[in-house]
């Protein structure tokens, strides 16, 4: 509930100010292969705007979630994937918070 | 010295039997019964574990193990249906099973941190050991590429749940 609330905030503050920043870029998607319990890219770089699926080839399901709380994508089933845009600027260090070996960083730029 | 003479028990459950003679004999309808069976006896562990322990840590980390074990088991008994292989008993699938249930009945006599500490050593054990079945016996045993591939696929698993289990080893004996 309360990851969607903040999800509404943020969508509201895109919806304000992401035009302004992001006009005529395109913007992209990147992919996150969750693999042999890694994510895959470990460090992966995007700009504001653009989207990004994490995508669950394990057998066995994770979680792609901010340490600092900024994103949760909850349980992700094998074979299922899970998207984020990205709104906010700034380096995200990530976890599955089911096995404390797996962890990542996403940085918005 | 407890925990060492269980990995001992594991150890000699889990490798003797494929060491010697019969690890030529082990076939695909063998592997299969024994991913089966060390999963289960694993989610077994977890089930208890995860309804009696009183720490939240051990918890969390029991109702993991039966997740994954049966997220893996799913995945093996699909694949063996597929290619219509009857998972077939074994000496390796019948002493997991009884190792399994003398770990079972040996952490329904314990409570609190004892309990624990005997879940979570048995755990850094057994994934210690099945790590090394899949390495030594059962990846280089599987005939079956699709068989041999999902052993591999299940391998980072098993790493990673030792990982974690021995960090719990480690915290609990920093707690005292």
């Amino acid at each position: 509930m309360r990851i969607a609330t903040v999800a509404a905030a943020i969508g509201l503050i895109v919806c304000t100010v992401g035009p302004v920043a992001g006009d005529r870029r395109k913007s992209k998607t990147y992919t996150v292969t969750i693999e042999g319990m890694r994510f895959q890219p470990a460090r992966l770089t995007v700009a504001r705007g653009d989207t990004i699926v994490w995508v669950n080839n394990d057998l066995v399901p994770h979680t792609a979630t901010s340490e600092a709380g900024s994103f949760d994508s909850q349980i992700i089933q094998p074979e299922k994937s899970w998207r984020l845009s990205a709104t906010k600027k700034g380096e995200f260090a990530y976890i599955c918070t089911f096995h404390p070996t797996m962890k990542a960083m996403l940085h918005v730029q | 010295m407890k925990m060492s003479a269980i990995g001992v028990a594991v150890a000699g459950v889990l490798l003797f039997p494929m060491a010697g003679p019969l690890a030529q004999s082990v076939n695909d309808a063998q592997i299969a019964s024994i991913v089966v069976t060390a999963n289960q006896v694993d989610i077994d562990a977890g089930k208890l574990a995860a309804s009696r322990s009183t720490n939240g840590e051990v918890k969390a980390f029991a109702r993991l193990m039966v997740t994954d074990h049966t997220g893996v088991n799913k995945s093996a008994t699909d694949l063996a249906a597929r290619l219509k292989v009857t998972p077939q008993d074994n000496p390796t699938s019948q002493s997991l099973k009884a190792d399994g249930e003398k770990n079972l009945a040996h952490l329904k006599t314990l409570k609190g941190a004892a309990f624990d500490k005997a879940y979570i050593d048995h755990e850094v054990a057994y994934h210690q050991q099945v790590i090394d079945a899949l390495d030594k016996t059962l990846i280089p045993g599987a005939t079956n590429e699709e068989l041999k591939a999902l052993l591999v696929k299940v391998r980072p698993a098993f790493v990673a749940h030792l990982e974690h289990a021995k960090r719990l080893q480690a915290s609990a004996s920093t707690q005292g």
